[in-house]
Order: C-alpha cells, then sequence, then structure tokens
C-alpha cells in the first residue's frame, strides 16, 4: 500500500503530463489555507495590540 | 445539567477560554494527519486505469466541496438558534464562518475546474453539481457583502441570520432543480459519488484527507470567531483582562 | 378593503414605479428582434429564454424602491405600533404590485410571444406561467428589498437572485414540455405549489426583517 507510485523525482513531479493539474490545485488549496490563517492571526494581533495600547 | 453545560459555553469568555485549551491539539493533529494523508495520496497511490495521474486532484477537490455544504449548514443552525435563542456567540459564528465557506467553496470550484481539464476536456460543464457549487458560492458572497453594508452589528446579526435560514431553504431546491434541468443535457461527467466502489488504498487517504481538512477548517473557524468576539466585545472588561 | 384601496393608491400615484417596469420589458421584447439576423427560426430559439430573464429584471426593477418610501416618511413604524397586522400589510402590497405590473407584463409576453412564434396555443399556455412566476419573483426580491432596506436595490437584488434560479431552470423546462406538446401542467402546478409556500412564509419574514431595522 505504501510503494512510490514513481520511479524517480522528475517523474512524480511531471505524473505523464498530468502534473501541471495536480501541482497546480496543490499550490491554490495550500496557498489559500495559509493566507487565511495568516491573516486571521495578524487581524487578532492588530486588534490584541490595540487593546493592550488603550488599556 | 445539559442546559447549564450549554449556557456556560454559550458565552464567550468561556468559549474562548476553552477553546484556548484544545486549539493547539486540534491544529496540529489536523496538519499532520492532512500532510501525512496528502503525501500518501499524491505519492504512494497507484496510479487510476482510467484517468491516469490527474485522478489524484480527488485529495484536494473533495474536502473542500464536502465542507462548503456542510458549513452552510453549520451556519443555519446556528442563525436557527441565534434567533429563538438570542445566543451571541451563534451570531459571531455566522458571520466567521462566511468568508472560509466562501474560500471552500472556491476551492472546490477551481480544483474542479482544472480537474476537468485533462479528464472531461473542458474546463467549465453546466452540469447539475457544478452550477449548484457556483450558486452556493455567489450566495456566501451575498451573505458577507451584506454584512459588511451594515455598521450596527446587532441588526445586521438579525437580517443576516434570516437570510442564511431562506437560503438554506432554498439548497434543496437548487440541487433538485438543477437535477431535472440537467437531465436534458445529459453531460458525460464522471460524478464522484457514481463510482461504485474505490479501492481501500484510494480510499484510506481520501479519508484522511478529509478528517485533515475538516480540522484545519475548524482552526480556521475557531480563530475567526475569536476574531469576532475580540472585535465585538473590546468594550467588556474581561476582553481586556485577558489580553 | 381600506388597506387594499391605500396602497393600490399609493402605488397609481408613483407613476413612474409600475409604469417603468412595463415599459422596460416591452422596450426588452422590442428590442430583441432587432439584434438577431431576421430569420424566423432563430427568433424562436432563445426567445423564451430571453422572456424569462426580462420578466425577472422587469420584477427586480419593480420592486426597487418598494418600501423606501415608507421607510423615510415614517409610514412603516406608524404600521407596526397601529392594531393592524403588518404581515398582512405587506402581503397586501406585493398583491397590488403583482395586479398592476405582473399582470400586465404576462399580458404582454403573452402579445410578444404571439407576435414572435405565431403559435396561439403556445402562447396561451405562456400566459399562466409568466403570471405565476412573476408573483414568486415579486415575493423573492420584496424580500431582498427588506433585507437591503435603505441601502439600494443592487445589493437586495444580488442576494437574492440565487433564491429565483430553481424558478427560472422550471420555466425553461417546462417550455420545453409546452414545445415537444408534452403535458406542461405538472410544471404549472409545481409552480403554484411554490408560490402557495411562499406567499404564506415570505411576508412573515418581511416583517420580521424591518422590525429588524427599525429596532
Amino acid at each position: 500500500m505504501f510503494e512510490f507510485a514513481f520511479s524517480s523525482v522528475r517523474e512524480a513531479i511531471h505524473m505523464n503530463g498530468h502534473g501541471v493539474y495536480v501541482w497546480t490545485v496543490f499550490l491554490i488549496v495550500i496557498t489559500n489555507i495559509t493566507y487565511f490563517f495568516i491573516n486571521y492571526k495578524n487581524k487578532i494581533n492588530k486588534i490584541k495590540n490595540k487593546l493592550d495600547a488603550s488599556s | 445539567m445539559i442546559k447549564r453545560f450549554i449556557h456556560q459555553f454559550a458565552s464567550p469568555k468561556t468559549y474562548l477560554f476553552q477553546v484556548n485549551k484544545v486549539y493547539r491539539y486540534i491544529f496540529y493533529i489536523s496538519l499532520i494527519i492532512y500532510s501525512f494523508s496528502l503525501t500518501w495520496g499524491l505519492l504512494f497511490t497507484p496510479e487510476d486505469f482510467v484517468q491516469g495521474n490527474s485522478y489524484r486532484i480527488i485529495y484536494l477537490h473533495v474536502p473542500a466541496s464536502f465542507i462548503s455544504q456542510s458549513l452552510y449548514a453549520i451556519m443555519a443552525i446556528a442563525s436557527i438558534t441565534y434567533l429563538i435563542w438570542r445566543v451571541k456567540l451563534a451570531a459571531y459564528f455566522i458571520i466567521a464562518i462566511a468568508p472560509i465557506g466562501a474560500m471552500t467553496t472556491f476551492i472546490a470550484l477551481i480544483s474542479g475546474s482544472i480537474w476537468g481539464i485533462p479528464t472531461w476536456g473542458t474546463w467549465w460543464q453546466w452540469d447539475a453539481r457544478i452550477t449548484s457549487t457556483l450558486i452556493l458560492f455567489i450566495m456566501y458572497l451575498g451573505l458577507i457583502s451584506l454584512h459588511n453594508s451594515f455598521s450596527n452589528y446587532e441588526k445586521a446579526d438579525k437580517l443576516l441570520s434570516w437570510l442564511v435560514i431562506v437560503g438554506f431553504v432554498n439548497i434543496p431546491i437548487i440541487k433538485k432543480s438543477v437535477d431535472w434541468w440537467s437531465t436534458l443535457h445529459q453531460s458525460a461527467s464522471i460524478t464522484l459519488t457514481d463510482k461504485p466502489s474505490i479501492d481501500p488504498s484510494m480510499l484510506y487517504p481520501l479519508i484522511g484527507c478529509i478528517i485533515g481538512f475538516f480540522g484545519l477548517i475548524i482552526c480556521l473557524v475557531i480563530l475567526s470567531s475569536k476574531y469576532q468576539i475580540f472585535k465585538r466585545e473590546r468594550k467588556k472588561s474581561w476582553v481586556k483582562e485577558y489580553v | 378593503m381600506k388597506i387594499f384601496y391605500l396602497e393600490h393608491l399609493k402605488l397609481r400615484k408613483k407613476t413612474r414605479s409600475w409604469l417603468g417596469p412595463i415599459l422596460v420589458f416591452s422596450l426588452i421584447m422590442i428590442a430583441y428582434p432587432l439584434t438577431v439576423e431576421f430569420l424566423q427560426t432563430n427568433l424562436e430559439k432563445s426567445f423564451y429564454s430571453l422572456l424569462w430573464i426580462s420578466i425577472l429584471l422587469s420584477m427586480m426593477l419593480a420592486t426597487e424602491d418598494i418600501f423606501l418610501e415608507d421607510f423615510s416618511d415614517g409610514t412603516l413604524e406608524q404600521t407596526i405600533i397601529s392594531n393592524t397586522s403588518f404581515p398582512l400589510l405587506i402581503a397586501n402590497k406585493i398583491f397590488i404590485y403583482w395586479l398592476m405590473i405582473g399582470v400586465p407584463i404576462s399580458f404582454l409576453s403573452f402579445l410578444f410571444s404571439l407576435s414572435l412564434t405565431q403559435d396561439f396555443n403556445l402562447s396561451l399556455s405562456i400566459f399562466p406561467l409568466s403570471v405565476v412566476s412573476s408573483y414568486i419573483f415579486l415575493n423573492l426580491f420584496v424580500f431582498g428589498n427588506a433585507l437591503s432596506l435603505n441601502k439600494g436595490s443592487v445589493l437586495g437584488a444580488i442576494i437574492t437572485m440565487p433564491l429565483a434560479l430553481p424558478v427560472l431552470i422550471i420555466l425553461g423546462k417546462s417550455v420545453i414540455a409546452i414545445e415537444f406538446g408534452i403535458n406542461y401542467l405538472e410544471f404549472l402546478l409545481l409552480l403554484l405549489g411554490i408560490l402557495s409556500i411562499i406567499i404564506t412564509i415570505v411576508p412573515f419574514i418581511i416583517s420580521y426583517v424591518i422590525k429588524a431595522h427599525l429596532e
């Protein structure tokens, strides 16, 4: 069940011509999620700083 | 006892304290599960006979489209809770979930249309599933824009929860009607539910991906609800102490 | 009866808001043949989809300022305080709008359909469909307008447009059923069922929404 499906790393990136699609989707998903995490962390920190300054 | 527990948990303060305890565990566990099953799915599963390697998008596409609909259901439950019992936390949840739901729907749409290029030969097909997902995306955008147009938060919450409920009633209707309509233009698309059986070596990573993605989304919801709580209750003394 | 008459008078005096949508609808219908290369088959092919969409748009236009005047001059607040039932008033308002805008537009759509397709039976069955669907659209857009009461009607239209899509799908199916000579009555009954649910529920929801606005 855990055999590496490709014979080399280059092939894993290429994926018989389908690599372009798979890896773009992968990148989109990862960037979206990380962007949201960073965005919300920043927003919370901003509000915290404001509250700190006011109190 | 259950009622008391709910009452306590419904106060933003206890919610925040309880959630802060578990947040780290949820985040790391789901991150580990997600990254493990994603690498398993993307690199270690055998190639699909029909679709070739492009089927690996399933591990990114299915969790997103699954969660985009369940998030709307959660929003509907929250808005009913808000309208009946006036639980403030539920109102924070509605607007906290909306952008995240829009994000997951967006991911589902984009990944689906990219998946369509190698398998269907077209990036867009007006079939039932895609159209209803697009409508869901537009509804999320509408919710966000409605909430942003009011400066008075309480009014915005009330109107938003009404809209969420009406929209939720509409979702099964949209699904059904789109199904009737697409029977006319029968498209040769392969939908996921039609697959009679999926090999266990492909199924396990998929389940892992769904669980891991769900955990990550829960973390995002926690973060954004935290942001909402801070934003709305910054005048309260406990927030100042907490910070 | 008195409310009915008053609402009727109110709308009749605002010529722009009841004549405007009808005129826009007929202008779209007149403009349509000009954009098509003059072949009868081309005209018929997409006439009905255009018809439904222009009914949808003119209903959107009609509800643009349905509550705005009452909101700004305080009539809404007064009716909430007074003894008259508020949902009933809203249902009445929608009914008047349908009577003065929806029904004429349906009649016009019958006429245009007759003039473009020269098929009397087909056009005759378009009439009930457009009557019922215009009422549904009115209800939905009034709900959207109540949500975005003083924020402009574009927002309300954006919000409620997805809710109107199933009706459009059913309408498309029923036109194909009529053209193939299948019984289209089931689709009409389906629309009537949707309408009967909407008529009973939507005025209450709208009244809650407006109360939330006025609080």
